[in-house]
């Protein structure tokens, strides 16, 4: 009998344990991919997922690089394409006319000035023109390292006249665009990326996609977990480019975006001194308050605002923006090093 | 046998109170998998004074009950090969009749290990968990020799409590 | 009708309990010297593997040291070093050179990418980083 008792205990152990594992590994068939392509932005974007196959992960890919390749030729600021109102044509309608636009630019603008105002100005979508200038000082530099020059100070304080947020006319009903001064143009650079990753993870989660990670350039973000259900682990680049150690702090994210905006990756010296590619509109000139800032929010749009928003900021001004919002943290990384972060940001520090 | 079944409720509910202080305990040693195994005590008490069937019956009851309360039922799945494991080995050591109480509990802690290891490498697809292989041999060694002295001592004075009651 | 098991021997251990517990260490110690053996074979494993235009061009191991030039047809060039299981651009035709100022890269999934070339140097089969993604 109690050989019998044995028995049916163990087969049911048994039963149990593998009714469990097949439970538990549903969706286990499904492999990790990734996707990279260079196409968008200016910079790597790499897409995680998962899928059965890897012909049924390049589909869905081919499907969201349309749509990020979509976002990256209406954000455009140098280059026209035929059939599309994109940010250049209204930059060159500028003073002129109203240009007719798709919603997601209305939305993106309509974003823009918002986060201008939640900012108080340190966030300009409206900054062309001081932006270009640097950006042409800045691409000759690095060209020819030896004749590196700054933008003279009368010149940024005479293009800094045509950067009135108020020139700036959004009619939804029209779904018009208009730029009332002539000087005047658009720049997303600090925002477009980020709305437009905020989307391509709205677009994904509409294919069917539950489980992806999307990086452009550094602006992550997470659609829902992994497929265990662990978060996804993302790594904050250390500033300090010779550093051996890659990563300051890791990250867990389920349904989060995190962008962070540095002065170590897109600048040109002169007379030995590091010129960043972000500039405080209040200044004209690159700020030297951090190495970088990230900033971990519900929505990658914001999160991309706001980083460059708390770059241009000191510390204890940008902390109080940061605690005032809800579901947004932040970690400033100083030019010594020195970490700091909100109340609420939560990461592992490793060494 | 009413006796019998009352007492496998009775630990049932002990084993599970064990569990839960257990969990409460902030042990952790950053490896996943490394703990005291309170609750296999009283697997031990009850599979030495009770028997085969009730002992196995708890421990399994057990686990299901920490999988949805205080445990996450995803991670039952673990707990589960552990526990099985871990109970089919010490039935067949006490079989044997070649270890005492405190070998029969070191396989014990060994085999749940190594069993929730064996599992996590099905499920996460990863074998680079063997990793953790050594470390979680030798806590099993630990919890398994503490357990199982302390189960002997439990042994000893319940025979007589449980005889005297009967 | 309850039966109860042969009651416990009283002393805690036998002698059969601590030749099992020694011969536990020693499979415990036999499986670390195994663990960290293998450990040290798979980093060894470690390859930087050179894609252009997302296509696989070479790899090469981080065991060995050595010196590529990574060309296109244009004539734009990265040069690709190797050193003490280390990979590094040391120099490079593109006009930002983000990629030379990189760190050195020698875990799984780092890498060192070069737009203006659309290059990208990945580290694969290395040792575990435990990262999906990383943001700059």
């Amino acid at each position: 009998m109690k050989k019998v008792y044995g028995v049916i205990l163990l087969v049911i152990g048994i039963a149990v344990l593998v009714s469990a594992i097949c439970l538990y590994g549903r969706d286990e068939k499904l492999n990790q991919y990734q996707g990279q392509f260079f196409d968008c932005f200016d910079t790597v974007t790499t897409i995680t997922g998962y899928a059965g196959s890897q012909e049924e992960f390049s589909e869905k890919m081919d499907l969201l690089k349309q749509k990020l390749l979509h976002y990256h030729q209406l954000y455009d600021i140098y280059h026209t394409y035929s059939g599309i109102n994109n940010l250049k044509t209204i930059n060159d309608a500028a003073g002129v006319e109203a240009v007719k636009v798709e919603p997601e630019i209305m939305e993106l603008l309509k974003l823009g000035k918002e986060m201008y105002e939640q900012t108080k100005g340190e966030f300009q979508i409206a900054y062309g023109s001081v932006l270009s200038l640097w950006h042409d000082y800045r691409e000759q530099g690095m060209a020819k390292p030896n004749q590196a020059k700054l933008p003279a100070k009368e010149e940024l304080s005479k293009r800094a006249q045509h950067t009135e947020m108020g020139a700036v006319v959004l009619d939804e009903t029209a779904s018009t665009v208009y730029l009332t001064d002539k000087e005047m143009s658009l720049d997303v650079g600090g925002i477009g990326k980020g709305y437009a990753v905020q989307r391509l993870a709205e677009y994904a989660r509409e294919l069917g996609m539950e489980h992806v990670l999307i990086s452009v350039g550094g602006n992550v973000s997470a659609v829902g977990a992994k497929i265990d259900q662990k978060p996804w682990r993302v790594g904050v680049e250390n500033p300090d480019q010779d550093s051996l150690e890659p990563y300051l702090c890791t990250v867990d994210m389920v349904d989060q975006s995190i962008v962070t905006s540095g002065d170590y990756q897109r600048y040109y010296e002169v007379d030995g001194k590091r010129y960043c590619h972000i500039i405080d509109p209040h200044t004209n000139m690159p700020p030297e308050y951090f190495a970088s800032v990230s900033v971990l929010a519900k929505d990658s749009g914001r999160a991309d605002a706001l980083s460059t928003a708390l770059f241009n900021m000191e510390f204890e001004e940008g902390l109080s923006l940061v605690e005032s919002l809800e579901d947004v943290e932040a970690m400033w990384i100083g030019k010594d090093g020195e970490i700091r972060s909100s109340s609420g940001w939560k990461a592992d520090e490793k060494k | 046998m009413t006796k019998k079944i009352a007492y496998t409720g009775m630990f049932t509910a002990l084993a599970f109170v064990f569990s839960y202080i257990e969990s409460l305990l902030p042990i952790n040693l950053g490896i996943p998998g490394i703990k005291l195994g309170l609750a296999n005590l009283v697997v031990i008490v009850a599979l030495y004074l009770i028997g085969v069937k009730a002992a196995g019956i708890l421990s399994l009851v057990r686990i299901v009950l920490m999988g949805f309360t205080f445990g996450n039922p995803a991670n039952m799945i673990y707990s589960l090969a552990g526990g099985v494991l871990s109970f089919v080995v010490m039935v067949f050591a006490k079989k044997l009749k070649f270890f005492s109480v405190t070998g029969v509990s070191v396989l014990g802690g060994v085999c749940h290990n190594i069993g929730q290891i064996l599992i996590a490498i099905i499920v996460v697809e990863t074998v680079s968990l063997l990793y953790y292989l050594p470390i979680l041999i030798l806590s099993g060694t630990v919890a398994g020799v503490l357990i199982g002295i302390l189960a002997s001592v439990l042994i000893r004075h319940l025979e007589k409590a449980l005889a005297v009651s009967q | 009708m309850v039966k109860f098991a042969p009651p416990a021997d009283g002393r805690p251990m036998k002698k059969n309990d601590l030749i099992l517990i020694a011969a536990l260490l020693a499979v415990a110690l036999l499986a670390y010297a195994g663990v960290s053996l293998y450990s040290k074979v798979s980093t060894n494993k470690a390859e930087a593997v050179v894609y252009q235009q997302g296509k696989e061009q070479g790899r090469y191991r981080l065991s060995e040291n050595t010196v590529v030039e990574i060309s296109l047809e244009n004539g734009d060039y990265n040069i690709l070093q190797i050193r003490e299981g280390q990979a590094e651009i040391t120099e490079a035709s593109c006009p930002d050179k983000t990629c030379v100022r990189h760190r050195p890269i020698s875990r799984q999934g780092e890498s060192l990418v070069c737009l203006p070339n659309q290059m990208a140097v990945e580290i694969e089969n290395g040792a575990d980083s435990g990262i999906d993604g990383a943001t700059d």
